[in-house]
């Protein structure tokens, strides 16, 4: 055989045989060795009462469930309205904006009270739940005060926003 | 027919009419030695109820906690429009009770947080810093309010449809940078 084919020869075999074996090793790392992150490691898991019991369905609450979602939607929704018009606007009304710090606290409020419940949950947790829920009811309480001294005593919110945008 | 199709039709009729003979001692002569080594011995136990009950509430204490986020695909999880939502809230309540706190305390502690003074803070910093901390506050805000309507309307039920919801997800991203940069340079 010439040379010239010899050496082509011999390039395809090293490679041939070189490449499956990277790739083999590279799939099997990717697939075997998914990396391990002990992320908030969840606490040992507790059996209560026997095996078969059956998870406890909490009491019918209207006010904890329907009602409260269809609360939380009106004001969501009735916030699209109060942001946009004094902007479009450029009418400044002290009790529109009273009523959009208002809406916006209790928006905010409720949000609050979501994550809490979202990510703290009641049965592992009570106690730094309940925990959350009175710093939130407290900061609220502060806040809606702070927000009555901003209106009463600046030049409201929407009119704050837009001079600060402007500056 | 070609040689090839006469050895290949062979062939076919062995597999498709399989003689007993063949099927029935290839298994006994070739492989009875493998064969046998596959067999198992099963053990079974008799348990009581409150035995298999304390087995049953072991194995569920050491049951596997679903995995992290990251093993998901990225486009559900990284750019999912909901996450988004309650991370931008999240940062404008946070940054609204912040404020309202420290507006609250500042005379006490000697800030200046009127609107007057912020605004004067703000007119003095460098144009780029204040064109992108304006962007800063203008694309989650496009982000919250967009998709905001959007999370009302799939609350009606309209929208659900697998196509919809995807593609919806994109055009919320675009059209909140492309808002949160009108609102940023050009208002």
């Amino acid at each position: 055989m010439a040379s010239i084919a010899r050496s082509a020869l011999l390039k395809q075999a090293a490679s041939a045989s070189v490449r499956p074996a990277f790739h083999s090793s590279l799939r099997t790392a990717a697939f075997h060795t998914t990396a391990r992150r002990a992320l908030l490691p969840p606490p040992p898991q507790i059996i209560e009462g026997s095996v078969n019991d059956a998870a406890p369905v909490p009491p019918p609450s209207p006010s904890h469930g329907s009602y409260h979602w269809t609360f939380d939607r009106l004001v969501a929704g009735a916030l699209i309205p109060m942001t946009v018009v004094p902007f479009a606007a450029g009418s400044l009304n002290p009790t529109l904006d009273a009523i959009l710090c208002a809406t916006l606290l209790i928006h905010s409020h409720t949000g609050f009270k979501a994550i809490i419940v979202d990510y703290i949950p009641q049965k592992r947790m009570p106690k730094i739940r309940m925990g959350f829920n009175w710093l939130t009811n407290l900061a609220t309480a502060v806040v809606g005060l702070a927000l009555y001294e901003f209106e009463t005593s600046d030049v409201g919110l929407v009119e704050a926003i837009k001079r600060v945008w402007a500056a | 027919m070609n040689t090839q199709r006469i050895g290949t039709t062979a062939l076919r009729r062995v597999a498709g009419n399989p003689n007993s003979f063949f099927t029935g001692n290839v298994a006994k002569i070739g492989f009875a030695s493998h064969l046998n080594t596959q067999t198992r011995q099963v053990a079974t136990q008799k348990l009581t109820p409150v035995d298999g009950d304390a087995i049953t509430a072991k194995q569920r204490l050491v049951r596997p906690v679903s995995p992290h986020l990251e093993i998901y695909d990225k486009k559900q999880t990284w750019f999912g429009g909901s996450a988004w939502q309650r991370i931008t809230g999240a940062g404008f309540s946070g940054g609204l009770y912040l404020f309202g706190s420290a507006y609250l305390v500042a005379p006490l502690l000697g800030w200046h947080l009127e609107s007057a003074s912020i605004a004067a803070a703000v007119g003095a910093l460098p144009l780029a810093l204040k064109g992108g901390l304006k962007f800063l506050l203008a694309w989650p805000f496009v982000f919250h309010a967009i998709n905001g309507v959007r999370h009302l309307t799939f609350d009606m039920g309209w929208g659900f449809s697998r196509n919809t919801i995807i593609s919806g997800g994109w055009y919320l991203w675009g059209a909140s940078i492309v808002g949160g940069m009108y609102l940023a340079f050009f208002v």
